[in-house]
């Protein structure tokens, strides 16, 4: 059965919860659920490379959000990028494990960032040796579908994301410290004049009277604004440039410069369109125009040789420039 | 890995005749048969830009197309002797319309490619500005017709003279003395 670490005393040890990391081989084959130990063959003949299908979901890529600036796209039209760069983001786990309903929950570990040995625990300086990469900054995982794994140790590149698909960024948006209902809710306040007495900017009342004779759990108030997890869905990615491993996504993104930030394929405009449209039939519709397939399971440093360097999507609309009939 | 039904016919979508380095071109970039290949962008990696250490700059000064590249400089540059100042007149040339506009540059933004600058003039008897970005592939030209007054404006930004009427006509009509 599953035993990666000898079992703590202190703790009951429950085998379902185990996870399987440190795949030492990509298991690419959906239906093959992994039950031996983690000596699988590492030199299993030959499969074919697994391709995107429009059930699978790839894993995403944690880059650094660098600053924004505007480009101008093939039509002349003005398009406000911001700027995500790749900093040797790699593959450090395969996750394998079995949920409480039995089904199997299959997750890419990647990391992102160098940092000294001298300043990694050595709890993570085992792991990231077991994974043979340099010590990073920053774990997170990409829930994927059982055919999306990659192998552990691989360079994530930029060339992973084409240009005219849309991404999903996260990151922690930039702190306000303690702020008022009126930035922080929205709230209008009170009136700048007519007898209101020092409350301008205050909420005003919190609640009814005797009854309910309280102030409901939830009510918005004043309080600490900002620093939390936000996603910005559906962005563009306009252009795509490896030698630098940028990605330059149309729009804003949360968070401060060189702030880590998760972008993945969006789920709206990309997974969710696609295994739609694939069940309608509608297969010219699966992808959003101009892509016609993704790197899978991932886009490699070894894709991004071998492609050219810097690509550009194109605008797909009739030009804003030429006058309507 | 990728589709190996690369053969299909390259399609050139560019309906701008400026880009003429960007073309599609599926043999090469097998997930987009659409997709632009422009040049690489210009300028020497280091080590440290892949960190990202200067990464900004640097695309500040290279994220611009070769013939576009020393316009900014001359334009915007701060050693450049022919950089703009406001208060100068100027008249901008461009395919859009309006193609050719002249006033009284009030404002100069300094951003890299998306640097801009805001003319104003009275047309009409209606104040009109415009923001305009010289790294845009309809701008033609920015053509200095009057240099500001001797001992230069004493503001950065004159959107003082967006009150001041009398001002701008000073501006526009009297020039250097």
């Amino acid at each position: 059965m599953l035993a990666l670490r000898a079992p703590c005393s202190r703790r009951p040890l429950n085998l379902l919860q185990l996870r399987k990391v440190h795949a030492s081989v990509a298991d690419s084959a959906p239906a093959v659920v992994p039950a031996q130990s983690s000596s699988s063959d590492a030199t299993l003949p030959e499969k074919k490379a697994p391709k995107w299908t429009a059930n699978s979901i790839r894993t995403g890529l944690i880059a650094r959000k660098r600053g924004m600036t505007a480009i101008w796209n093939d039509q002349g039209v003005r398009v406000p990028v911001t700027i995500l760069q790749l900093e040797n983001c790699q593959v450090t786990a395969n996750i394998k494990s079995v949920k409480r309903d039995k089904s199997m929950y299959h997750a890419v570990q990647v990391a992102a960032s160098d940092r000294s040995p001298k300043s990694t625990t050595r709890q993570m300086l085992g792991h990231f040796r077991k994974a043979k990469v340099p010590p990073k900054r920053i774990v997170k995982e990409f829930p994927v579908t059982a055919d999306a794994h990659v192998p552990v140790g691989t360079t994530l590149s930029a060339i992973h994301f084409v240009p005219g698909q849309f991404v999903d960024v996260v990151a922690n948006s930039i702190g306000k410290g303690f702020q008022g209902g009126m930035k922080r809710w929205g709230f209008h306040g009170l009136a700048a004049s007519h007898g209101v007495s020092i409350s301008h900017r205050s909420s005003g009342s919190t609640g009814q009277h005797q009854d309910p004779g309280r102030v409901f759990p939830g009510k918005k108030m004043a309080g600490h604004m900002g620093n939390k997890r936000i996603t910005t869905q559906n962005l563009p990615v306009v252009r795509v440039d490896t030698s630098l491993n940028l990605i330059f996504v149309k729009g804003t993104v949360p968070g401060v410069d060189d702030a880590h930030v998760l972008v993945s394929d969006a789920k709206k405009k990309m997974i969710a369109l696609s295994n739609h449209n694939q069940a309608k039939g509608l297969y010219e519709k699966v992808l959003p125009k101009g892509v016609d397939d993704l790197p899978f399971p991932a886009g490699t440093a070894e894709l991004a040789a071998s492609l050219p360097a810097v690509i550009e999507a194109p605008s797909y609309r009739r030009s804003p420039f030429l006058p309507l009939e | 890995m990728f589709s190996s039904a690369c053969r299909a016919p390259a399609r050139f979508v560019s309906t701008n005749a400026q880009s003429s380095a960007a073309k599609a071109s599926s043999a090469l970039y097998p997930f987009s048969k659409t997709a632009l290949i422009p040049p690489p962008m210009p300028g020497t990696l280091t080590p440290a830009l892949q960190k990202g250490k200067g990464l900004m700059q640097h695309l500040h000064q290279n994220l611009f197309t070769a013939e576009k590249q020393a316009m900014m400089k001359q334009l915007f540059s701060r050693k450049s002797p022919t950089q703009l100042r406001v208060g100068s007149i100027v008249s901008v040339i461009s395919d859009q319309a309006p193609t050719v506009f002249n006033g009284v540059l009030i404002a100069i933004r300094r951003r890299g490619p998306d640097s801009s600058i805001r003319v104003r003039n009275i047309l009409n008897r209606t104040g009109i500005e415009m923001q305009l970005f010289p790294n845009s592939p309809h701008l033609k030209e920015i053509k200095v017709v009057r240099p500001p007054p001797k001992g230069g404006m004493k503001r950065a930004k004159l959107f003082y003279l967006r009150d001041s009427p009398e001002k701008m006509s000073m501006l526009a009509g009297g020039g250097k003395k």
